[in-house]
C-alpha cells in the first residue's frame, strides 16, 4: 500500500442555503451534490451551481449516464435528471445506514457508513449481488478505470482509498489533513477527485495520482 | 454520516423529535442513540434521554472524541433544563476544550452559553457576566445569537437594569426569528413580558402603587431614602446599608418608614419586629436596644428620634422616605422567585441557588406545598418541586445545535 497526502486542488462554495454535502456525483459536465433536501447541479469551471432539483438528498448520489440516483431515507431514488421526477425507487441495502453510492458495470455500489461496508446491488431490484469489507467506516464511493476508491471518515481521521474488489486490501491511500472529513467522493474519469467537505458544505477537487 | 441519521438530525432541526425517532427509533448505533436521546429530550423526557446519551457516548469508539464531547453537551444541556445544577461544571469545560481543539466553535460555543446560563441561576452574574463578554455573536449561527441576547437579558434584569433588558431582548428576538427556531422566539417573548409585568410595589405617604422594572431602575436615581424590602437594604443617593441578615432591624426600618412622615407607635413596631401581638415591659427594653441597634446601622442614611408614642425616622440628606416591596408578599419569598421561572427544581438545587441549608429549603418547600403554592413530583433524592403557574424565565433546549455539524 502506498500512502500519500491529499492534495487539494480547489474548493468550492460555501453555498447559500448549503450547511453539508452529503452525496457527490459527476455526469461529464457538471458537478452533482446532495445537501438534504435538494441535488445541486455545480459547473465544475466557473464554481457556480447552475440549478438543483428539490428532492431528498440524505446521502450518496450517483449517475449512469442517463440518470441520477439518490439515497434519501432508506431507498436509491432513481431521477430524471432534466425533470427532478423521481422514476423509481429501490430499497437501500445498509437500510438507513448507508452513506455512499457509485455506477460501475451496470450495478450500483453502496457504502454502509458504520458497517464499514460496500455492497454492490442490482440497480433495477436492489437485491444485493456481494459485499466487500473495509476495515474503515465507508463514505463516498467511486469507480474510475477499473479502479475501486472509497472515502472514509473515522472520528477525526479521512482519506480516500483504492482498495482491492476482490479482498478490500487497502491499495492506495491519499490522507486527508486533520479534521477535515470526506463525505461523498466522484471521479471525473481523469484525474480528478470530486469530495464532499463533511460539515463544511463545500465540495472539493482533489488530484487522483498518476498509475505507471 | 449515513442516510437515515441525516434524515433524523434535519427532522430535530425543524423541530419535529416525532419525525427523528420515526427514522431511528429501532437503531441501537451510536449516532442513532444520540439523536433518540435528543428527540426524548425535546418531548421532555429528561432521564431517558440521559440514559440515550450516556449510551451513545460509550458507544462511539475513541477515535470518535468530538462525537463524545458532543453527547457530554447535550447531557449538561438536559441537566440545565431539568435544574440538576449539581451537574460538573468541569466536564463541560473539557468537552468545549474538545470541541475547539478540532475546530467544532459553534458546538464549543453552545457549550459556554449553557455554562453562562448556569452561572446566571446560581446567581453568579459577575462570573456570568465576564463569560458573555469573551463571546463573539456575530460569528455564531442565529440561534446562539438570541441565546446571547437572553443571556445578557437575564443578567440585566436580575441586576434591575430595565432598558439594557429591553435592548437584548430586542436583538435576541430578531435572531430568534431569522433562526426560526418557534420555541426559542416563545422563550424571548416570555423575557419580554417579565417587563411589563409588575416588578415590585411603592410604598410612600401611606400609598401603594405597583412598579415595572423601569421604574424600579428609575427609582435608584430617585433623591428618595429607599427602604428595599426586595433586597433588604436601606439607601440614599449617597449611602446603601444591606440589613440582610439582620432581620429584626430590617423590619423595624421597614415598619418606621412605613409610618413616615409620621411616627410608629411602640406597639406597632414591636409587633412587627418582635410578632407579639401584646406588650411588656421587656419588650418596650429590647425595642430600645434595637432602635439602638438600628440607629447605629442606618447612621450614614437616617436618624431616629423619640417621639410621645414611639420613634420617627428622619432621612439625612433625603427629602422623602419610600418602601420598596415585593409584587405580592409572601413567606419564603426568595424560594418562589426561583420557582417562578417555570421549571422544576430539586431541594439541593434550590439549596446552592440560595446559599441556604437544603433542610431549611425543603422546610419552606413543604410548607408552600401545604398552603397549595407549590407542588412536587418524584420520591426522595428525585423529588422535583415546581410552581403550578409558570410566569417569567423558562429554558428551552436548544439541543439541535450539537449535531449542527454531526
Amino acid at each position: 500500500m502506498t500512502a500519500s497526502k491529499a492534495e487539494i486542488i480547489r474548493e468550492y462554495g460555501p453555498f447559500p442555503g448549503v450547511d453539508k454535502v452529503h452525496g457527490v456525483s459527476f455526469d461529464g459536465e457538471r458537478v452533482w451534490f446532495a445537501s438534504g433536501d435538494r441535488l445541486n447541479a455545480l459547473d465544475p469551471d466557473s464554481g457556480k451551481v447552475e440549478r438543483a432539483l428539490d428532492v431528498p438528498a440524505h446521502a450518496g448520489t450517483a449517475f449512469d449516464g442517463r440518470h441520477l440516483f439518490q439515497i434519501a431515507e432508506d431507498r436509491i431514488q432513481k431521477i430524471d435528471p432534466r425533470t427532478g421526477a423521481v422514476l423509481s425507487t429501490i430499497p437501500a441495502p445498509g437500510g438507513g445506514g448507508d452513506s455512499g453510492l457509485a455506477w460501475a458495470e451496470g450495478a450500483l455500489w453502496v457504502g454502509e457508513y458504520r458497517e464499514r461496508k460496500i455492497h454492490q446491488i442490482d440497480p433495477e431490484t436492489g437485491k444485493t449481488l456481494r459485499t466487500i469489507e473495509s476495515n474503515r467506516f465507508v463514505t463516498g464511493v467511486t469507480w474510475v478505470d477499473g479502479e475501486l476508491w472509497h472515502g472514509t471518515w473515522e472520528g477525526e481521521e479521512s482519506e480516500l482509498r483504492r482498495i482491492d474488489p476482490a479482498t478490500g486490501e487497502v491499495l492506495d491511500s491519499l490522507v486527508m489533513p486533520a479534521g477535515e472529513g470526506v463525505s461523498g467522493m466522484e471521479s471525473n474519469g481523469k484525474d480528478l477527485f470530486f469530495c464532499g467537505a463533511a460539515g463544511k458544505g463545500t465540495v472539493r477537487a482533489i488530484r487522483r495520482p498518476k498509475r505507471n | 454520516m449515513d442516510s437515515l441519521i441525516t434524515a433524523a438530525g434535519r427532522a430535530l432541526a425543524s423541530g419535529d423529535p416525532l419525525g427523528a425517532l420515526n427514522r431511528v427509533a429501532l437503531r441501537e448505533d451510536p449516532p442513532a442513540l444520540a439523536l433518540r436521546g435528543i428527540a426524548m429530550a425535546q418531548l421532555g423526557d429528561f432521564p431517558r434521554a440521559k440514559l440515550l446519551l450516556r449510551r451513545a457516548a460509550r458507544g462511539f469508539g475513541t477515535k470518535e472524541v468530538v462525537a463524545r464531547a458532543r453527547c457530554v453537551v447535550a447531557e449538561a444541556e438536559i441537566a440545565l433544563a431539568s435544574r440538576d445544577l449539581g451537574w460538573p461544571p468541569r466536564r463541560l469545560a473539557a468537552a468545549a476544550a474538545t470541541l475547539e481543539a478540532h475546530g467544532d466553535r459553534i458546538n464549543a460555543a453552545h457549550a459556554h452559553y449553557l455554562d453562562i446560563r448556569r452561572l446566571v441561576l446560581i446567581g453568579r452574574l459577575d462570573a456570568a457576566e465576564q463569560a458573555l463578554a469573551a463571546m463573539e455573536p456575530a460569528l455564531l449561527p442565529s440561534a446562539l445569537q438570541a441565546v446571547h441576547g437572553l443571556a445578557t437579558a437575564s443578567i440585566a434584569l436580575r441586576r434591575l437594569r430595565a432598558g439594557a433588558a429591553q435592548e437584548a431582548l430586542a436583538t435576541a428576538r430578531e435572531a430568534a426569528r431569522r433562526g426560526g427556531i418557534p420555541a426559542l422566539l416563545a422563550e424571548v417573548e416570555g423575557a419580554f413580558s417579565t417587563l411589563h409585568a409588575p416588578a415590585a410595589r411603592l410604598i410612600a405617604n401611606g400609598e401603594e402603587r405597583s412598579l415595572l422594572l423601569s421604574n424600579v431602575e428609575a427609582l435608584q436615581s430617585s433623591p428618595a431614602l429607599i427602604v428595599d424590602a426586595c433586597r433588604f437594604v436601606v439607601r440614599d443617593l449617597q449611602a446603601s446599608v444591606s440589613l440582610a441578615t439582620r432581620p429584626v432591624l430590617f423590619a423595624l426600618a421597614r415598619a418606621l418608614a412605613q409610618a413616615w412622615p409620621a411616627d410608629a407607635s411602640r406597639e406597632v413596631l414591636i409587633a412587627r419586629a418582635f410578632g407579639s401581638k401584646f406588650t411588656d415591659e421587656s419588650h418596650r427594653a429590647r425595642l430600645r436596644v434595637e432602635i439602638g441597634r438600628l440607629r447605629a446601622a442606618l447612621r450614614p442614611v437616617a436618624r431616629f428620634s423619640a417621639t410621645r408614642d414611639g420613634f420617627a425616622m428622619v432621612p439625612r440628606h433625603a427629602a422623602e422616605v419610600v418602601v420598596l416591596a415585593r409584587p405580592v408578599e409572601e413567606k419564603h419569598a426568595a424560594v418562589l422567585a426561583f420557582l417562578a421561572d417555570g421549571e422544576s427544581w430539586s431541594s439541593s438545587a434550590l439549596a446552592l441557588a440560595l446559599g441556604a441549608s437544603q433542610r431549611n429549603v425543603q422546610r419552606a418547600l413543604e410548607e408552600l406545598a401545604t398552603a397549595g403554592k407549590v407542588q412536587f413530583y418524584g420520591q426522595g433524592r428525585a423529588r422535583r418541586w415546581t410552581m403550578p403557574t409558570i410566569p417569567g424565565f423558562a429554558t428551552s433546549l436548544l439541543l439541535t445545535a450539537p449535531w449542527r455539524d454531526a
